[in-house]
C-alpha cells in the first residue's frame, strides 16, 4: 500500500479479552470482555482528532491496537497507509506515541539520555539522535531539566519529557493519551499550544481525554466512545447541533434518585442524569423544548421533596451529548469489573 | 514521512543493540557497589567448600581431590566453578530480570512502540551481560588465586577463553528461552533463584559431573554450561575433556550454539505474539 502520512482508517475493529474472575483463593471463572465492538472510523491527515469517553470506554484498548501493542480479535486498520498486522514495523516507525505518561521513561537516566536512547531504537544515526534530542529540548524549553536524572523530576516534568519522547522520531502521526494529566494549568496550556503548533506544521494528532473543555478547545473532530463503540462522531459544532431542538437544563440542590427517576418519566424528557458535583447533587436533564417543560419539571421535583437551589437552561456541551446518548456522565467508570 | 527507519540494516540493528548495552552500562554506573559485590561473591562462594575440604581432608585433601577430579589444584578448580557459575547465573538474571524490570516500570511498552525488535534489544542486553560478568569474574578469579596462593595462568588460557566465548552463545539462547517463561508467568525472582540452584548442581560447580548418578549425569550433559566449565577446567588444569580431545568437546558446544538460539528465538516470538493477542506487553 502507498504510505498516506497522517491518515488512519479503522474498519470493524473488535477486541475481546478473556479474563479470569477470581472466586476465592483457588477458583476462577473465565469471562469474555468485549473492549472494542465493530469500531469503524477514519481520521484525516492534518486534523486533531479527539477520542472522548469515560474510563473503561475502550480508548486505551483502541490506542494499544493502533500502536501494535495489542492484536485485534478481528477487523482491519491502516495507519499512515500501513496495514495494522501486516506492516506493524512501518507503523511503529511512523507513529509518535505518548502512552502511560511518566512510566515510559527510564528514571535512572537523564531526560536527554532518554531521548537519545529512544532515538537509537527508532534507528536514527548517532548524530541525528543528539541533534533531534537537542532540538526537542529547546522547543519545549526543557534545557534546565535535561541533564538531571528523571527520578528527580516532578510528575509534571516527567510528563513533559514523556511528550518529548513522542517527538523523537518526527512522525507524521502523534498519538497522545491524556497528555495533560498531572500537569498544572500553565504547563497544560503550554503543552496544548505546542500540540497546536505541531498540528499546524502538518502533523495529525489523535488526542484522548476525558476533559470536555479540553476536547472542545483542541479538537477538529471528536469521536465519543462508550463500551467499545463510537456513539457520536463529528466536529464539536456538529455534535452539539445533533441534539437539535433538545435543550439542557441543569438543576442543583438536594435531589433524591426517586426525584430523578420521576423527572426521567416526564413526557419530552430524553435523559435525566443525577451526579454529585462539588459536594452537591446536580441533575442534568436533556429534553425537547425545555422551556415548555420547566414548570412541570419543578412541580415534579417539589412533589418528590427535592430542594432546588439553582435551575438554569444551559448551552449544550459535549458532556451533554454523551449524557443524551448514554444516560450517564463521563465521570462514571464503565470498566467491566 | 518520519525520521525513523522501519526496516533497519544489520548495521542499524547493531547500533540499536549497542544503545541498549550502553543504557545498561549507564544503569550500572549509577550503582557502583554492585560490581564490587560481584567480584567478592565467587571468591566467598568458592572459599566455603575449599575450607571445608581442608578441614575434612587434612593433609591429604589435595591427593584425595586429585583421585576424583584429575587435578590436585582444588583451589583453582573451585574458583573456576564458582566464576563460570557467576557468568551463567548473570546471563539468566540479566535477560529474565531485564524483561520483568521493564514490564514493572512501564518501559517495556515504550520499547515495544519502537521498530526495534525484542531480539535486537536482547542482543544488547547479552553484550552488556557478557562485558559485566566477564570483567567481574576475571577480576574475581585473579584476586581469588592471589588470596589462596595459586598460579592463575597455568595451562592453556586461550583455549579456556575459547570455551567461555563459545559457550556464551547457547547460554544466552537458553536465557532468552527463560525470558519467554518469565514473560509468560510474570515472575522472575523465584524462577531465577530456582534456576540458579538447578544450574549450579547440574554443571558441577564444586564437583565433576562424573560423580552424579547416570540419569542426572545424562541430563547435566544436555546443558551447555556443563561443557563450558569442564572445558575451562580441562584447558587450565588438565582434568580431562569428556570426549578425550578439546575439539570434540568444542564441537558439542558448537552444536548447542547452532541449536539453542534459533529454538529460543522461535519460542520467544510465539510467547510474544500470544501476549500481544491476549493482554498486551505492559500487563503485569
Amino acid at each position: 500500500m502507498v504510505p498516506q502520512p497522517g491518515h488512519v482508517r479503522i474498519e470493524n475493529l473488535t477486541k475481546v479479552y478473556h479474563t479470569r474472575q477470581r472466586r476465592g483463593l483457588f477458583r476462577a471463572e473465565e469471562t469474555e470482555v468485549v473492549a472494542l465492538k465493530d469500531l469503524s472510523l477514519e481520521i484525516h491527515p492534518g486534523e486533531i482528532f479527539g477520542l472522548l469517553g469515560p474510563n473503561g470506554a475502550g480508548k486505551t484498548t483502541l490506542i494499544k491496537c493502533l500502536t501494535t501493542l495489542l492484536l485485534p480479535t478481528s477487523g482491519n486498520a491502516w495507519i499512515n497507509g500501513y496495514h495494522l498486522t501486516e506492516q506493524d514495523n512501518d507503523i511503529r516507525a511512523s507513529v509518535g506515541c505518548m502512552l502511560m505518561g511518566e512510566r515510559g521513561l527510564y528514571w535512572k537516566l537523564t531526560g536527554r539520555e532518554n531521548l537519545i536512547f529512544f532515538g537509537a531504537l527508532y534507528h536514527l544515526s548517532p548524530t541525528d539522535r543528539r541533534r533531534r534530542a537537542d532540538a526537542i529540548i529547546e522547543q519545549l524549553g526543557l534545557q534546565d531539566l535535561a541533564d538531571r536524572t528523571v527520578e528527580t523530576y516532578s510528575s509534571g516534568q516527567k510528563m513533559k519529557f514523556a511528550f518529548a519522547k513522542a517527538l523523537i522520531n518526527d512522525a507524521p502521526l502523534l498519538i497522545l493519551d491524556e497528555p495533560t494529566n498531572t500537569l498544572d494549568l500553565p504547563s497544560a496550556r503550554e503543552l496544548r499550544a505546542v500540540v497546536r503548533e505541531l498540528n499546524q506544521a502538518g502533523k495529525t494528532v489523535i488526542y484522548t481525554t476525558h476533559s470536555m473543555s479540553e476536547a472542545e478547545t483542541m479538537c477538529d473532530r471528536v469521536a465519543i466512545i462508550d463500551r467499545g463503540q463510537v456513539l457520536a462522531l463529528g466536529t464539536v459544532a456538529e455534535l452539539k447541533a445533533s441534539l437539535g431542538r433538545d435543550q439542557v437544563i441543569r438543576i442543583e440542590g438536594v435531589i433524591s434518585p426517586q426525584a430523578s427517576q420521576a423527572v426521567k418519566r416526564l413526557p419530552g424528557v430524553i435523559q435525566a442524569t443525577l451526579a454529585a458535583v462539588n459536594g452537591r447533587n446536580q441533575l442534568t436533564v436533556v429534553a425537547q423544548d425545555g422551556h415548555l417543560l420547566l414548570p412541570r419539571l419543578i412541580e415534579t421535583l417539589i412533589a418528590h421533596r427535592a430542594v432546588v437551589q439553582k435551575i438554569a437552561p444551559e448551552e449544550t456541551t459535549l458532556e451533554d451529548v454523551f449524557i443524551a446518548r448514554t444516560g450517564r456522565t463521563l465521570a462514571e467508570d464503565t470498566r467491566i469489573k | 514521512m518520519s525520521a525513523a527507519i522501519a526496516h533497519p540494516t544489520f548495521r542499524q540493528k547493531l547500533s540499536a543493540a549497542l544503545a541498549e548495552t550502553w543504557l545498561r552500562l549507564l544503569f550500572s554506573s549509577r550503582y557502583p557497589g554492585q560490581l564490587a559485590l560481584e567480584i567478592i561473591i565467587p571468591i566467598v562462594f568458592a572459599a566455603m567448600p575449599m575450607l571445608l575440604g581442608r578441614a575434612s581432608g587434612g593433609a591429604h585433601a589435595a591427593a584425595n581431590f586429585q583421585a576424583n577430579t584429575g587435578t590436585a589444584n582444588y583451589v583453582a578448580y573451585l574458583l573456576i566453578g564458582s566464576n563460570v557459575f557467576m557468568i551463567v547465573t548473570s546471563a539468566f538474571w540479566h535477560i529474565a530480570y531485564w524483561l520483568r524490570f521493564e514490564q514493572e516500570t512501564g518501559t517495556l511498552e515504550a520499547i515495544y512502540l519502537t521498530p526495534t525488535s525484542s531480539l535486537t534489544l536482547a542482543s544488547g542486553v547479552a553484550i552488556y551481560s557478557t562485558i559485566r560478568s566477564l570483567t567481574s569474574t576475571l577480576i574475581a578469579y585473579l584476586v581469588g588465586c592471589l588470596i589462596f596462593g595459586v598460579n592463575p595462568f597455568q595451562g592453556d588460557v586461550l583455549l579456556a577463553l575459547a570455551f567461555i566465548f563459545t559457550g556464551l552463545i547457547p547460554l544466552y539462547g537458553l536465557a532468552f528461552l527463560f525470558g519467554a517463561l518469565v514473560l509468560k508467568v510474570k515472575e522472575s525472582n523465584a524462577l531465577v533463584n530456582l534456576m540458579q540452584w538447578l544450574v549450579s548442581f547440574l554443571m558441577g560447580i564444586f564437583f565433576p559431573v562424573t560423580v552424579l548418578p547416570p540419569l542426572v549425569r545424562a541430563l547435566a550433559l544436555l546443558f551447555p554450561p556443563t561443557w563450558m566449565v569442564n572445558g575451562v577446567r580441562s584447558a587450565l588444569l588438565g582434568v580431562g575433556f569428556f570426549f578425550g580431545a578439546w575439539y570434540r568437546d568444542m564441537a558439542v558446544l558448537w552444536a548447542a550454539l547452532l541449536f539453542a538460539p534459533p529454538v529460543s528465538i522461535w519460542v520467544f516470538h510465539r510467547v510474544e505474539h500470544g501476549i500481544r493477542r491476549h493482554e498486551g506487553m505492559g500487563e503485569f
